[in-house]
Parts: structure tokens; sequence; C-alpha cells
């Protein structure tokens, strides 16, 4: 039986993480666990979890490891994590969120320490790249989990090389151009798409805003580490929302 | 001609034996040898198969040596076929076509006294050479054009049988050795020597081992009529068999059949079904057996016929453009692939496709009320199942440009194999045909809804299916009928004829369309494919563009450059109205609406490739003369105001707002503010008077399209108080800046409208006063000419902006705006494609002279390339500036930008704009063609990759032919025509044409 595990700490952010992960179980018609890994006093993540009705799975550590071994499980679907740090914190993510994302071959959801989780989840947010690389894991492992009515909505940032070199008519052409990235990158998957030009982080910020999207779906190298991965580090800096990482390569 | 000559260079064929898997619209062979033994032999069974191939639609050529009489004497064949039957006789110098009453003499070639002499003065001096050697030979005489020399005068080889050759070749050889003579090659040489002695030119000595023939003519002069013949008829290289039993050496000579082997045909797989004792070239597949493997080769073309398989074309890689999108990008390749005939159009999809693909039928001018185009039902679908993505990649399929068809093959054992065409000789009718394996075709309805479904309904009438889509008034209706037939081979065949109409209101479409169809199914598939090359060879003929160069890139300029004529072909229909869309048939982008794209891209160069189209373009602008009235009086103004987007019915059907990315709605500029189009369409009537030499239009249905506008102008037109004459808050070409006073391109294009329609207005007694007022205004409109810095400002103002470069942004071509955002872009010097520039381009005479190059180096530095339309404007420029290497590299960015979607949105359709600047940057700028009243200039300026450039088109009804290479011009004319190349004064030009040296830079002074 599949389900989506969600790390629960004893810290505040906890609620919001299994708030996620419910939604998430809502999303793809999962069932959704929770595992902690115990340091001594589990009450407050069993008061959470019995609140929740969701079961809960006391491991023992070391943290990081065990949390890893956790997620790996066959029958865990996807992992939902929080992190310690907040937008704006230089070092983008927690340790352990950093651990577990850059070794993970699942597709890991990050909430942020500030986030607020709406009733539902109505409106992912895709940036794409638009390599192939970088959408399979997208194409392949996110549409086969969504169970739910929900709305995507594509962000393709140009970079140097996808900057389009004519716009004739601009708000024609960029409907073309969408619909072609759309055709290209997502075949037959009802989208819709946003062509914007700048700093990515920025952009997906906005678009995050403007839209009221409820997550961020990303494809990454999972190599954080400086000048790899960075308009993911910049995603990552600039929004306040859930990333779902899917995996680009097996993790180190 | 020699022994010593050598063979055209032909291309390797790997084939099946009988060409089963090939099918041949042409067959050049030999008679005596190939067809039958022997003169004597009974040709009953060979009559039965020339009548058949004759029937089957397949064009037949008998090249012989020997005369009329013999040859038709001995076949009789009658036949009465779509195929033709040419008997090739007396080794070049004679051409019959045999039909059911006979043989009629096409051709021949008749020597002059002087040749009859030569003639047998160089047999005698041979003849006494060998006598010289100690070998006896004879001269037999009263053979056409020709003197045969008997080399073996002796009883028991008086008329040997074409079995005996090797016992022959035996006993010339032993004789030849015995006066110490190789072989047949030292004879063929005295008689080579002994011709041009007396004067022959071009001797043409060849050997059937017992003779030696000095002539005029040989069995090439037989093989380039045919391949010349069927060039006209769109029949070339692979499409051509030709066959004989003596292609190999013999005894040290030539095959005789080995000369039907020309340059002209280099790529017609070539067969010998002799014994060839010496073996046979290279390039030539032996395959012995005689006249009874020929026959076998015959009976497979029949069975081919008779079992509708997918006819093949000539790969010729000069012609045929492969679509092998890369994963996802199939409805590039649909684009690209798409065929047409300027009434309608076709996307090249994959006939299995899902509809991701956008499978597309478009007809021209039908529009919706809301002015976009309406697709029509689809009517080129398959049921097959939809393949894994990366497996659909695999099955390429070729664009042959010459002959208007998109063909498919997979490779071997796939399954699929199809043939597409929308018919350029019947404009109503298209046709397709699938072949794969048999139970492995799923053909399904022939008729499907387009995208959208348009309103789309189906119904079938007495065996034909019909299909209607609709919105309000508009409807486009397809009659389709489909046939499948299973062929022994284990091979299925889909066949199935369509046929469209696009009915006024109150008209009977299906009926109409049913009548088209009824008259292609006349023609079946094999007869529409037939009428349909031809047609599109006779285009080409007045249209062909040829690239030459040892670089590995020019194969490519010219084969985009042929794409780029092939889709300006099938933009506009040849008659009655054409409104060429943004994008023509080839796609759904900019909803087909008509821009100035049309007037001052594509038109100018079919007024010069098919002026009936660029007829109809401007019926299509003639016929929206009132709209364009009614325009300008609800802006407060006179004349004719045409729209800047124009589809059904002429109102104007730009968008005046968009919403953008972020909801907001963005205000649309163009439609109210870019009115350069009004003289643009002025201009275009202009051009196509001076291209056609039709002096009449302008004074006539024309007449409109000049005087209205001028009169529009006129009525626009600000004076100041120093009466100077303004145009304000408008847009040029340039719309990175939206609304600006006095743009230089609206301004002078306005000042040569007013002249131009002041002119035309005098010329058919117009108002006097009215035609002074407008030659006034024009006088008094600014132009921007800026005499401090010897360049037009760009719009009042200009030269204050912020001075950005390109080279500080990145490299052009590049969407600015999107870079640096509209704001900045707005504020600086940089503009989105040539504005100033399009005035030396459109208007070279009202200029100020000289003042190009300084134009170029100011206005292209900041020239973005942001517009598709710009690169190859930019590319004609600067060729005429003395940059050809320059213009080299622009106009390769326009030629390709399609081919390798450049923009990232040719998958909505092709650039048609794109397509006529790249002829226009052949014509205009390397060429340096210009029509004038009564002159065509021609001022080459080639870059060093191009050794000639040379392109075909009509000037003044004449066809032209002009050929540019680095040290001579070469014009060719069907008539009389003044020239003026370069700096030369003017000359005529008589047909077939002349030669022109030039030396050094032929550039004229005047645009340096």
């Amino acid at each position: 039986m599949s389900f989506i595990l969600a790390a629960l700490d004893a810290g505040p952010t906890a609620q919001s993480v299994l708030d996620t992960a419910l939604r998430m179980g809502e999303l793809t018609s999962t069932d959704v666990e929770v595992v902690h890994v115990t340091t001594g006093d589990n009450q407050p993540v069993k008061l959470r979890t019995d609140r929740a009705h969701v079961p809960l799975h006391l491991i023992r550590g070391p943290l990081e490891p065990a949390l890893l071994s956790a997620v790996e499980a066959p029958e865990v679907v996807a992992a939902v994590l929080g992190t310690k740090a907040a937008a704006g914190d230089r070092r983008l993510l927690g340790t352990t969120a950093t651990h577990i994302i850059e070794r993970s071959t699942k597709p890991v959801v990050i909430v942020p320490p500030d986030f607020v989780c709406p009733g539902f989840f109505r409106r992912l947010l895709i940036p794409l790249e638009g390599t192939e690389a970088s959408t399979q894991p997208v194409l392949e492992k996110l549409f086969p989990l969504l169970a739910a009515d929900v709305e995507l909505i594509v962000i393709h940032v140009f970079t140097e090389s996808t900057v389009p070199a004519m716009l004739d008519h601009p708000w024609r052409d960029l409907e073309i151009l969408g619909k072609e990235f759309l055709t290209r990158h997502l075949p037959n998957q009802e989208a819709s798409i946003e062509l914007r030009h700048g700093p990515a982080g920025n952009q997906v910020a906005e678009a995050c805003d403007e839209h009221g999207a409820d997550l961020i779906v990303l494809s990454w190298s999972q190599d954080s580490t400086a000048g790899r991965a960075r308009v993911v580090r910049q995603i990552l800096g600039s929004v306040k929302l859930p990333i779902l990482l899917f995996p680009l390569a097996t993790p180190r | 001609m020699t022994s010593s000559t050598p063979l055209p260079r032909r291309s390797l064929f790997r084939r099946r034996t009988v060409f089963s898997d090939e099918t041949f619209d042409a067959l050049v062979f030999d008679w005596d040898g190939t067809v039958v033994p022997d003169r004597e032999a009974d040709a009953q069974e060979a009559r039965k198969r020339v009548e058949a191939v004759s029937d089957a639609g397949i064009h037949l050529f008998i090249v012989s040596g020997t005369n009329v009489k013999n040859v038709d004497g001995q076949l009789q064949a009658r036949p009465c076929g779509r195929g033709h039957l040419f008997l090739c006789c007396n080794r070049g110098s004679e051409i019959f076509q045999v039909t059911g009453a006979g043989p009629q003499l096409l051709d021949r070639r008749t020597a002059s006294v002087e040749e009859d002499e030569a003639l047998d003065l160089a047999a005698a001096q041979t003849v006494d050479c060998l006598r010289e050697r100690g070998l006896e030979a004879r001269i037999v005489a009263n053979r056409l054009n020709r003197r045969k020399i008997d080399i073996i005068p002796v009883p028991q080889w008086t008329d040997p049988k074409k079995a005996d050759i090797g016992r022959l070749l035996d006993a010339v050889m032993a004789r030849l050795a015995a006066v110490d003579m190789a072989d047949l090659s030292e004879v063929i040489d005295l008689a080579a020597c002994a011709a041009r002695a007396v004067g022959l030119a071009d001797p043409r000595i060849t050997s059937d081992v017992k003779h030696v023939e000095i002539g005029l003519t040989d069995k090439s002069d037989s093989a380039l009529w045919a391949a010349d013949w069927l060039v006209q008829r769109g029949i070339t290289g692979e499409l051509v068999l030709i066959g004989g039993d003596e292609l190999g050496p013999i005894g040290g000579a030539r095959g005789s059949d080995s000369f039907m082997m020309v340059d002209a045909l280099s790529r017609a797989p070539v067969i010998s079904v002799g014994v060839e004792p010496s073996g046979v070239p290279e390039g030539v597949m032996h395959l012995g057996g005689g006249p009874a493997r020929f026959a076998e080769l015959l009976d497979v073309q029949l069975t081919r016929r008779a079992d509708h398989r997918v006819p093949r074309i000539d790969r010729d890689p000069g012609w045929v453009l492969p679509l092998r999108p890369r994963l996802g990008q199939v409805r590039v390749a649909a684009s690209l692939g798409c065929l047409g005939n300027g009434w309608a159009g076709t996307r090249g999809w994959l006939e299995e496709d899902d509809p991701d693909s956008t499978p597309l039928f478009l007809v021209s001018g039908v529009y919706d009320d809301q002015g976009r185009i309406l697709p029509g039902p689809v009517w080129s679908g398959l049921d097959q199942p939809v393949r894994s993505r990366h497996r659909r990649a695999e099955h390429h399929r070729l664009l042959d440009l010459r002959t208007g068809t998109l063909v498919r093959g997979g490779p071997t054992g796939s399954d699929l194999r199809s043939m597409c065409l929308v018919s350029a000789a019947f404009p109503h009718a298209m046709a397709l045909r699938v072949e794969g394996r048999a139970g492995r075709i799923e053909p399904g309805d022939p008729l499907r809804p387009p995208a959208d479904d348009h309103g789309f309904t189906r119904e079938e009438m007495s065996g034909v299916d019909l299909a209607v889509t609709s919105a309000g008034n508009a409807r486009v209706v397809v009659a389709a009928l489909q046939q499948r037939v299973t062929v022994s081979a284990g091979h299925d065949v889909v066949e199935r004829l369509a046929a469209w109409a696009a009915p006024p209101a109150g008209v009977d479409g299906s009926q109409l369309a049913r009548e088209y169809l009824e008259q292609a199914e006349l023609l079946g598939f094999d007869g529409l494919l037939a009428e349909h090359r031809c047609a599109w060879a006779q285009m080409w003929e007045d249209a062909e563009v040829v690239i030459e160069g040892h670089h590995e890139d020019v194969a490519q300029d010219q084969l985009a450059a042929r794409f780029a004529v092939f889709h300006l072909l099938t933009a506009a229909a040849p008659a009655g109205e054409a409104a060429v869309g943004a994008r023509g048939l080839t796609g759904p982008a900019y909803e087909g609406h008509v821009f100035w794209d049309a007037d001052v891209f594509v038109l100018p160069a079919l007024a010069a490739i098919r002026p009936t189209s660029a007829r109809a373009m401007l019926e299509y602008r003639i016929r929206r003369l009132p709209a364009a009235r009614q325009l300008a009086e609800a802006q407060g103004f006179a004349g004719a105001r045409f729209p800047w987007e124009s589809a059904g019915d002429g109102r104007d059907v730009t968008p005046r707002e968009v919403r953008g990315p972020r909801g907001t709605m963005i205000p649309i500029a163009t439609g109210a503010h870019e009115e350069h189009i009004v003289a643009d369409v002025a201009w275009a009537a202009a051009q196509y008077a001076a291209w056609t030499g039709d002096t009449a239009f302008l004074a006539g249905a024309g007449r409109g399209l000049v005087v209205d506008t001028a009169r529009y102008w006129a009525s626009r037109i600000r004076r100041d108080a120093e009466r100077r004459g303004h145009l304000d808050q408008l847009m040029g070409p340039d719309e990175y800046h939206q609304l600006v006073d006095d743009n230089a391109y609206t301004n002078v294009m306005a000042r040569w409208n007013l002249r131009r329609g002041a002119e035309v207005l005098t010329r058919t007694s117009g108002d006097p006063e009215e035609a002074e007022t407008w030659r006034a205004l024009a006088d008094s409109l600014v132009d921007g000419w800026d005499p401090r810095r010897d360049l037009y400002e760009q719009f009042a103002g200009y030269f204050d902006l912020e001075p950005l470069l390109m080279n500080q942004i990145g490299p052009p071509p590049l969407a600015v705006d999107m870079v640096l955002g509209s704001n900045r872009v707005t504020g600086s010097q940089l503009i989105k494609q040539a504005d100033v520039l399009m005035l030396y381009h459109l208007l070279p005479d009202e200029v100020v002279p000289d003042s190009l190059a300084e134009s170029l180096a100011f206005y292209e530095p900041r020239t973005a390339h942001g517009s598709s339309l710009s690169p190859a404007i930019s590319a004609a420029l600067l060729a005429r500036a003395g940059e050809p290497e320059r213009a080299l590299e622009l106009f390769r960015l326009a030629a390709r930008l399609d081919m390798d979607d450049l923009t990232g949105t040719t998958a909505g359709g092709l650039h048609l704009a794109t397509m006529g600047g790249v002829w226009q940057a052949l014509a205009y700028g390397f060429l340096g063609l210009r029509a004038h009243d009564d002159f065509l200039s021609i001022d080459p300026s080639l870059p060093e990759e191009w050794s000639a450039l040379e392109l075909r088109f009509r000037f003044h009804g004449r066809r032209i032919r002009v050929r540019a290479e680095h040290d001579a011009v070469i014009v060719r004319c069907d008539g009389s025509i003044n020239v003026r190349v370069g700096d030369r004064d003017t000359e005529g030009c008589e047909d077939p044409g002349r030669t022109f040296t030039i030396t050094g830079s032929t550039h004229s002074q005047e645009h340096r």
C-alpha cells in the first residue's frame, strides 16, 4: 500500500508539513503516514498525527540516514519535509532537507517554515527550462501521480538560449511559442503556460503570487553546490510555497 | 565524341535487379538487342508491352541508330494511352512521335551542304588512312547525318546478328591486330582526326564493332531531347530508366548505348541486358538476359501501375527537403511540408498523427464573421495507431520542391509509404495514395473535423463522402472518394481523391465539390499526378533558382532558396483574387490576415515569377477599395485607407487590445496607427506594372490603388506655419517606437504615392488641380533627411534617443523588447527591423543619392532584426552597397528561418514575407535587378562562395534567365528586351540572349 511520507519533528513548523502532506495525499489520492526520528519526547508529534488520523512511525537515528532510509522505502510515493531555512536565508535549506533531497530517489516536497497551508491544492506552478532532461521527470512522474482536478500553470523563463530571436507580433508569437512549448514538453496534458524574462527566481515568485499557486513543481539535478542547480536555488530563495522536487539522476 | 571521352559521372545505385520497388515514369532504351533480339525478330510481344506501357501512362523513348521505317516497321505499335511513344532514330538525328495514326516527325537535324560534304570527305579520308595502314574498309553511304565505314567488309560478316557480337569482335580485333592497330579506339581516333581536319567542329564518332560512324549526332542527342521533353513534364532523374545492351566498352570503343548516359539524366538508373563482354561502366547495372529481361522489367512496371503502388520522386538533393523532425517538432515539419496551389493548402502532417500535430486544410479567402480563416475538413488522415513519439520521428518524409509532392517512406520494413498532392493543374483536386503491408493500413474516415470542429458536418451521397465546415456565411466543402486495393505482393494500397469547394452563400457547395471530384476521378491518381508534375514544371520554368559554388554551404543556400520560391508559388492563386495571409495557407497563425507582408514582400517576387498571382493579389486589394474608402471616411479623411490587418470583407480586423500574461489588457496600436500600408499597396501596384509592362493597369483596374491612396495622404498631411507637410502620430515598420511624428519611411512612401498618384491622375484625365495639389504636398512633405549627419532621421526626435547599439545587448536577431523591456527599448535607438533602410530597398530613386552606405553604417548596428521581415532586406541592401559577404550571412539567416525554426513559431505556419524577402535579396540584392519602364537593369554583387547565381523570371511578358558569374552576366530571353548591365549603356538583347563580360566590380557607383 503506497503512501505519502511526512517527516515531522517536534517543532512548530511540523503542522504545516503535516498539512502539506495531507494536501498531497488528496492531490494524489494516496494515504499519508508520518515518520519521526525519535529524540525522547514524541508526544507533540503523536498529538498531531492522532488529530489527523494518520499512522506514526517512530524510528531511531542518527537523523539523516534514518530519515533517508524511511523515505526510500518502496511504499513511499513521495516525501514531505520541512526546512528550517526561511526565504532569504543564505543556506536555502536546512541540513536535513538538503541531505534528503540530494540523495533520495523519490519526489520530495520541501515546506518552508512560514508556509500557511491552504484547505486544498488547486493550482500547481511548473517552472520548466525546456530541456528534455529536465522535463522528463515531471512528465513521467508528476502526471501519473495526480488524481484530483488541479490547474497546471507552466512557467518558462527565457534563458539566453531560449529567448526569442524574433517576435513579429509579440502577443501572437508568444502564444504560438507557448503552445509549442507545451506540445513539445508536456504533450497531451492540459496546462496553461506563461513565458517570462528575467531572473528565474523572481519571475517564479511573481508568478506564484499572481496566480495564487499552491505548490511549485521542479526537477533538479540533486547537486546544490555553488554553480549548480542555479534556477532551483533562485526559486528556493525567492518563494514561500512548498516545492515538489523530482530528481533527475540517481543520488550520490 | 571519341572513345576517349569520359562518361558522365554517375552515382552508384543499389537496387533490386528488376526494380520491383520503384515505379518509373519514363523509359529511354535501345531497340536492337534490348527490346528485340535483332532487326528481323518478331516484335509482336514487344508491341503489346509498348502499348500497355503507354496505357499505363509511362513515356517510352526508343533510341536507335537505324531509321524510323526499320523500327516502326518492326514494332508497329500504335499506342493510345497517356504515355507517349517516341522513336529517336538515325542515331540522334530524328525524333518521331508514334500515335494511333503512326509516326509523326517532330524534329530532325538537317545537315548543311557544307556539313554533308565534310562528312563525305571525313569518311573518305578515314578509309584512305586505314588503307595506308593495311586495313581495307568501305563507306556505307545514305545515312542521315553520318557516314558509316565498314571495317570488316567480308562476306561472312555481311549482316551479323547481335548474338554473334563476341565472335564478330574477335574477328575485328584480329583484323586490326594484323595491321598493328591495338583496338577500335585507334580507328575511332583516326576518324575523329579526319573529321576535325575537314572542319567538323563536333564530330560524333561511334562504333558497333563492325562499323565506325562519323556523324553530326549520336544517341546522346536523343537522350538530351528526351531529358528536355521530360523535364518540362516534371519527370527527371530517378523517375527515368535508361536501358541498353551495349553500354560497356567493346574493343576499346565506348558502347554505343553509353551515349544515352547524359548529364541531364545523370540520376537515372541505367541497366544493361546485353552480354557486355568487357563489363559495364561504373553506375550501370548489368542484368543480362537480353530482351527477355527487358520484357520482365516492363512487366514489373505494368504490375506496379496496375497495383496502384505509391509512385516515387526523384530524390535530387537539390530539390528535396527531408522532414525529419526532432522529437516534439512534428508541427514544424507539418508547416514545412505544406502543399498548396494558391487556392488551397494542406499541412504536411503524418497521416496518422494525433491532434497535437495540427492537421489543417485551408482555402484561401474563406473567413468567418470575425475575420478568421476558416479551416476546412481534414481529408488526409488515416486511422493508424499513434506510435510512440520516438518511433514516429523515424518516419521521415520528403518534400519534393520540383513536383510539389510530399512522400513518405520509412526504414526498410516500415509500415507506410505514401504520396500526397494538392493539384497545381486542377485547383480543386487533391490526392493521397498510401501503401503498407497487407492488413496494416487502417484508412478510417476520409474526412475528419479540424481542431475546434468549426461546425463540421458529415454526409455520404451515392458513395461519395462529403463534409462541411462552416461559420456564418463561410463554408468549405470537401468531397472524397476512397478505394482500397489489396496487392498480391503482400501490400495494401489505399487511394483517396478529394475535391473542395468554397461556395458563396446560396450555392450548393456539395454539388460543386462532387462535380470537381468526378473530374478528378476521370484522371485518377496517376493522371492527376502527371498533370500536377507538368504544371509544376511550367511554374519552375519561370521561377527557377540556381546557386553554384564549391563551398559546402552553397548547396544548402540553393535548397533554401528553392524552398522559399516553392512556398511563394503556392501562396497565391493565379486567377481571381488572392488573399495572402502572413502565414499563407501553411498554418493557423495570424488567422489568415493580410498585412503589408503581402504587398511589399510577397507580391514583388510573384510579379516576376508568377505575374498572374501578383495580379490576383492586387485584385484582392481592388475589391476592398470600397471598404478602404469607408475606413478613411470614418476617420475623417479622404481617399482609401487600407487597414493594417485585412481579411474577407476589407474591414480592419486588427485587434485593438489583447490580454497580457498578467491578465491586463494591452492596447495594440498597429491597427490605428501603422498607416504606411496605404502607400505599400500603391507601391505594390506600381511594382506589378513595372515588372509586367502592363502600362494599362495603373490607368485602368489598378487606378484606385494609386489615386485613392494618394488622396488619402493628401487629406492626412498637416501643414505647419512654414507650409511644410507632416504626418503625425503614426507607426513605421519599426514597431518598437509606436507613435511617432514624421516617420521617414511613411513620409517618403507617401511622397512617392502622391507623385505617382498625380501622374496617374493626369494620365487618366483626372482633375489637374488635384494633381497639382498632390505634387505640391509631396514637395512639402518633410522626409527626415538631416544634411548635417547625411542621414535620414527615422522619425522626429529619433537622434535624441539613447544611442544603444545591438553589440551592447546581444547578437541579432534578438527580440530586445523581451530582453530589455519595451520601455527601455522605446527610449533607445534600437529598432526592430529595417525602417529607413526599407526606403533604399523599395524606392532607391527617391532617396538621397549615394547615401546608402552611411545609412547602413548607422542603422544596421541598431537593428535587432527582431522581425522575420528584416534580415532579407538588410541582405539585399548590403549586397547593393558592395558588401556581399555580410549580405550572405543575413541571407542565410532569412533563408533558413523556417527550415531551422529560428523564431520558434514555424509550427504555426511559414513566414511568407521572409520568403518573399529571400527572393528579393537574390534578385534585387545579389543580382541587382531592377525593372524600369523600358529596360531591365542588372548589377550583380556576388559573395565569393557563390560562383554563379541564376534566376528565371518574367519581365514585360518575356521569359528571362539571368545568370551572373563573377566575370560575366548571361542573359537569356525569348524575345526582345533592353538591358543595362552594371555601368554599361542600355543595350538590346534578342532571343536567345547575350553574354556580357564584366571586369572588376560591376557594382553601380550610385549605390556606394
